[in-house]
């Protein structure tokens, strides 16, 4: 017997003009549900372990050796910022059962406010997962001609949805805000299978329209000069400061829509890859960031809107439990548990994929 | 619930939000399989160590201490879920006694599986049919958390030691008038040393008309109602009180015996006698010294006369008591402490003297504060040499640390009231039939009137009740300056 949820058909967000669509929630709720009804009376192999592994390609460029020094530039300004994050709470004999979930989050009048969407659970197999996939990027990406080029990995799957649901937060808030500063976390390249160039361009344009400025927060970055990741080898300045860098050509099909700049913004020892919009004048761009100096709050050289988006967002140990709950109450999962291959072959010498 | 871990006699059992359980209540942990049954009782609660509760709330207060107001679109409502699991609660319960069939053991040595095991808060009813606390002689204490009635046996307090304490105004004398009346109805001979008049309307219901115990209550005020004609005292009794109570050295003792036993073979036993003799005995100076000081406490006391008229009137009662029951009140308010412990040694001596020539049965005694007017060493006596004459003394103290930790030891039951104060606690908790983390645990949260019964009165399944109220005239209030500032 599966229990009928309660949907709200209208959607209330709080974003400062809620004017924007909410086909990609909808399509979420939708599919999420869809999909979970396939699962029950199944039984479960509950995990942890997050999904996240970053493929790193290494880059050479060049850094200017002259810095950009900044000043806090006070004039009110809204800080917004999006994130979000995916766990697999369980297998099933089919599949994985993952969870979604996206935080917007924008400081406004020296106060933070945040709307936070989901979890969004799927129960995601190698049946369903092109389907499923490809529902949610037609009600986004509009890019149904090209998701049969790229491989769809089933571990790979809750990333993706993630993905999508960032993109949407950050098109929305292109869409909504005026005059402010979108925060978003990782880079402004395009053309890889989740980041349509199309895509990333049109949010870069809705956002210029309405005078917002793009600035992406890199927290790993693989870009090297001289060796060394452009991180880690800085020239002796007092921060704040940006340094511009050179020679970055990522390999088609994928684009850089973004100015890369190495910010050092507190001291200590923290730097980070930002990517700026590059369709606006430098001085904007100088001045964005120094309208983030004066406005948010920096620690470690990081924009609190971003990390407190973050940390909205990701999942607790508590939250996957309870979520674990959900689905075995809801969908009358009976939890197993498999035996461990590397415990079992190794005993405490084994450490697999749970660092067991 | 769900069983979590077994150390020793301690059990970990986790709790969800909708089972409600506290402290004191007993927990049926059943393995159907194994064919038995755990009882245990939960002594503290914790909060469930869930893995990310501290993210969670850090997470809530990012904003200089103020809450991040934000809105949250969960469409599969797992947010309850969240606060289901961030509210679980770990009872810590102590192993009383394992279910066998029919039998109740109280061991603890054997493991319910912890998958299988189902675990179900015990009525206090069912605790209570199959401990068999009730008996013939029914008392009944007051109701428990689940409003049950708490039905004590009188005869568990036959022959055995008691000890009822708390902090002030936790209702320690309501439970002792509670007891006596019980045991006057069953026809108890009862003495209570009332060190602040408050027993003596125990006869009046509130409304002040007499009540069924009217004519059984006798008060006795000492140099009042309540004197002793120096022909009629025995010898034993009075040097029971010149070196218990007097403190009168060895051999000062032995010429005060030869001088009574001159005085006594000419029939010359009055007080006017007793101190034409003491001056003019031959001994020496200072035995003469200490003999006069000791006479003149007794002279000045009012408690001695040589009028033989009335002054049987602790006999006349504790007789009068042997038949149909009763009390007799030692009303000690307004005594120095020096005559209060001339009092009470008479009392005790004669008590003895009627219970070995067993012109008495046995008696209940209840001693208020007995530290006031015991000598410490004379404690062990009465726990132990007049339990076999047949006093049963139950004491009643809002400062435990008075009461010495072997009494505490051979305490067959204890009436446990709130206390906060830390010393006091571990001081009963070094009682021999209870153990430290119950009393400690349970008697920290004990709202007034409240009780922790301890003990063979609830055969050591320590048991909360709500000790209830008594249609009598209560004289232990307080007396307050701002009484009619209202």
């Amino acid at each position: 017997m599966i229990q009928q949820h309660t949907i709200t058909t209208t959607q209330k967000y709080n974003f400062p003009h809620p004017t924007t669509d909410t086909m990609l929630p909808q399509r979420l709720i939708q599919l999420s549900l869809h999909t979970l009804k396939t699962v029950q009376n199944n039984t479960i192999q509950l995990n942890q372990q997050t999904i996240q592994q970053p493929n790193m390609e290494t880059h050479t460029i060049q850094l200017s050796p002259k810095p950009i020094t900044l000043k806090p530039n006070r004039t009110p300004t809204t800080i917004a910022a999006v994130d979000t994050s995916n766990i697999k709470i369980g297998e099933t004999p089919t599949g994985i059962i993952a969870a979604v979930r996206g935080a917007a989050l924008w400081k406004q009048n020296k106060h933070y406010h945040y709307t936070r969407l989901g979890p969004f659970i799927f129960h995601i197999t190698e049946e369903n997962k092109r389907q499923l996939y490809q529902t949610l990027a037609n009600a986004y990406l509009d890019t149904n001609n090209t998701i049969h080029a790229y491989p769809l990995n089933l571990t790979q799957m809750p990333n993706r949805i993630a993905n999508l649901l960032e993109k949407w937060l950050q098109t929305t808030l292109t869409k909504t805000l005026t005059n402010s500063l979108i925060l978003l976390d990782g880079s402004l390249t395009a053309g890889t299978p989740d980041t349509p160039t199309p895509l990333m361009k049109e949010t870069l344009i809705n956002a210029r329209k309405r005078n917002n400025t793009v600035l992406a927060f890199s927290k790993m970055t693989n870009l090297r000069a001289n060796g060394y990741l452009i991180t880690d080898a800085l020239p002796p300045h007092t921060p704040p400061y940006i340094l511009e860098t050179y020679g970055f050509k990522p390999k088609p099909p994928t684009v850089l829509l973004g100015e890369v700049y190495v910010a050092k913004l507190t001291n200590g020892n923290y730097a980070f890859r930002l990517d700026i919009d590059k369709e606006i004048p430098h001085e904007q761009k100088i001045e964005s960031v120094q309208k983030l100096l004066g406005n948010d709050h920096l620690q470690q050289s990081y924009p609190e809107t971003l990390r407190l988006a973050h940390i909205l967002c990701t999942f607790t140990a508590n939250e996957v439990i309870a979520m674990q709950h959900f689905t075995t109450r809801h969908y009358n999962l009976k939890i197993v548990n498999r035996p461990d291959m590397h415990r079992l072959l190794f005993g405490p010498y084994g450490k697999g994929d749970l660092n067991a | 619930m769900k069983l979590y871990k077994k150390e020793g006699n301690i059990l970990q059992i986790l709790s969800f939000p909708n089972e409600t359980a506290e402290k004191g209540d007993y927990l049926l942990v059943e393995d159907a399989d194994a064919g038995k049954a755990l009882i245990a009782q939960v002594i503290d609660m914790q909060f469930a160590s869930i893995p990310g509760v501290l993210e969670e709330l850090l997470r809530s207060l990012p904003d200089g201490g103020e809450l991040v107001q934000g809105e949250d679109f969960d469409p599969l409502e797992i947010a309850p879920h969240i606060t289901y699991i961030q509210d679980a609660s770990l009872l810590i319960c102590k192993i009383r006694a394992t279910i066998e069939g029919e039998t109740l053991t109280p061991s603890s040595s054997w493991l319910p599986s912890r998958s299988q095991s189902t675990i179900k808060k015990l009525p206090i009813p069912t605790l209570l049919k199959l401990t068999k606390v009730d008996g013939k002689l029914p008392i009944i204490m007051g109701s428990t958390k689940d409003a049950s009635p708490l039905t004590i046996d009188a005869s568990s307090l036959d022959g055995r030691l008691n000890i009822i304490t708390g902090k002030k105004e936790t209702g320690k004398s309501h439970l002792s008038k509670l007891l006596m009346l019980n045991l006057i109805g069953y026809g108890a001979t009862i003495v209570v040393f009332d060190l602040n008049g408050e027993y003596h309307s125990l006869g009046m219901t509130s409304d002040g008309k007499r009540n069924t115990y009217y004519d059984k209550i006798h008060v006795l005020t000492p140099a009042q109602n309540f004197k002793v004609a120096l022909k009629q005292l025995n010898l034993q009794v009075l040097l029971g009180i010149l070196i218990h109570a007097l403190h009168l050295p060895g051999t000062s003792a032995r010429e005060f015996r030869r001088i009574w036993q001159s005085l006594k073979e000419r029939d010359m036993l009055n007080l006017h006698e007793l101190g034409e003799a003491i001056r003019n005995w031959h001994c020496n100076q200072h035995v003469r010294d200490a003999l006069f000081s000791r006479y003149h406490a007794l002279v000045n006391s009012g408690f001695f006369t040589d009028e033989t008229g009335g002054t049987m009137l602790l006999e006349e009662c504790l007789f009068k008591a042997k038949e149909h029951g009763g009390a007799i009140i030692i009303n000690l308010r307004n005594t120095s402490t020096i005559d209060r412990q001339i009092v009470v040694e008479y009392v005790l001596g004669k008590l003895v003297e009627l219970l070995t020539s067993w012109k008495l049965k046995a008696a209940f005694l209840f001693a208020e504060e007995a530290h006031l007017y015991l000598r410490e060493t004379y404690w062990d006596d009465i726990v132990t040499r007049m339990r076999h004459f047949g006093i049963f003394t139950t004491f009643i103290t809002n400062q435990p640390d008075t009461i010495r930790e072997n009494i505490y030891r051979q305490a067959d039951n204890i009436f446990l009231f709130n206390f906060t104060n830390e010393h006091d606690l571990e001081v009963v908790s070094r009682a021999a039939r209870v153990d430290a983390e119950t009393v400690k645990s349970i008697a920290r949260d004990l709202p007034p009137h409240y009780c922790l019964t301890l003990g063979k009165v609830v055969k050591d399944f320590p048991m909360v009740v709500k000790v209830k109220t008594l249609d009598v005239k209560t004289m232990g209030e307080t007396r307050l300056f701002f009484k009619n500032a209202d």
